[in-house]
């Protein structure tokens, strides 16, 4: 294993163990998924050959390629539509305190 | 003739409002009846009755309070709501509350809309204002950027005392919070063609509080990135 793997596992692992223990009282759920989605990419940090033979099965030269395409396109979708989600929930939060204030407006 | 005004005012932990409104008070005599659309956009201390000056015959104040910052924007939707409520005026004018803005002024701007236009846009160039050498060329190239958004050839950009006749009003809601609703504004206004539009000199007085309390020269480039952000994510 080389030095920057063992450096991006320890990241990886130090990431999952300080959210599983920041989240001690919350919903745990999402933390399945994370860790299942972390142990996948360590998997592929460790064994790298692995990702190169699956990238070259479907016509891609090399393995972190094979990985990366994918993550970038999700993660341009996540971002653009939490974007959206957080202007959104800024316009209701907005229609609600105003609607309060037009409710209590006293008249001087 | 008498010209019924509503003045549309938000403010925000501002010190200046109680001088602000005593300057309105006074110009609410003889034919001039003033009703100041007054929202607290989420003081750190809630504007309490006290700080304001007392009510007349022809002077009056609605106080709403908003239970978070918001931004300005949204405080004059507030106030744009709850003047359309109450019956019609002959003028609705939009006011900043730190004093930079004179009553005088908004009276010279409602006139303008007694006369028969449907937007009169404050130009501070005309006025005997005071603004300092850096705002001035951010607010030309804030002008070129408005030209080339709506169309619209004004001599000013991003001045907060307009006014507005009530079919405009009506035409015109505010759906950016913060500081771009002056931009959208015009882009509603430019969306209207039968709306008159005119401009008329105003002087705006930038004090050392006006200067830091108010908009940095910096705050164009969040304009332009919540424009981008409405634009993109907005509604259509």
């Amino acid at each position: 294993m080389t030095i920057a793997a063992a450096f991006l596992l320890l990241l990886v692992f130090g990431l999952l163990v300080f959210d599983w223990t920041a989240q001690k009282r919350k919903n745990r759920r999402s933390l399945w998924l994370q860790a299942a989605a972390f142990i996948g990419g360590a998997f592929f940090i460790v064994f790298p050959e692995h990702a190169t033979s699956l990238a070259h099965v479907v016509g891609i030269n090399r393995g972190v390629d094979f990985l990366i395409y994918p993550i970038v396109i999700w993660l341009v979708r996540e971002s653009l539509l939490s974007r959206r989600a957080r202007l959104e929930d800024g316009e209701r939060i907005a229609e609600l305190t105003r609607a309060l204030a037009i409710a209590t407006a006293q008249k001087i | 003739m008498s010209l019924a005004i509503a003045i549309l005012m938000p403010a925000f932990n501002e010190k200046r409002l109680g001088a602000t409104l005593a300057t309105l008070a006074e110009a609410a005599i003889g034919d001039v009846d003033l009703t100041v659309y007054l929202v607290d956009d989420g003081s750190e201390q809630p504007i309490a009755l006290a700080d304001l000056p007392p009510r007349s015959p022809s002077f009056r104040i609605v106080l709403a309070h908003h239970a978070c910052n918001l931004g300005q924007g949204a405080s004059l939707e507030t106030a744009r709501r709850l003047a359309l409520l109450d019956p019609r005026r002959d003028a609705y004018v939009t006011m900043d509350a730190d004093g930079q803005h004179r009553a005088a002024d908004a009276l010279t701007l409602a006139c303008a809309i007694r006369d028969g236009a449907d937007v009169a846009f404050g130009n501070r160039f005309l006025g005997d204002s005071n603004v300092p050498p850096v705002k001035r060329l951010v607010l030309y190239a804030a002008r070129i950027f408005e030209h080339v958004l709506t169309g619209l050839r004004l001599s000013d950009a991003h001045n907060g005392l307009r006014a507005f006749s009530c079919r405009a009003l009506e035409r015109i809601p505010i759906r950016q919070s913060r500081m771009a609703h002056a931009t959208e504004i015009k882009l509603r206004v430019s969306r209207a063609p039968e709306l008159v539009i005119v401009e008329r000199p105003v002087s705006v007085r930038y004090s050392r509080h006006s200067i830091e309390k108010g908009q940095s020269s910096l705050g164009a480039l969040s304009i332009v990135h919540e424009l981008a952000t409405h634009y993109l994510f907005g509604e259509p």
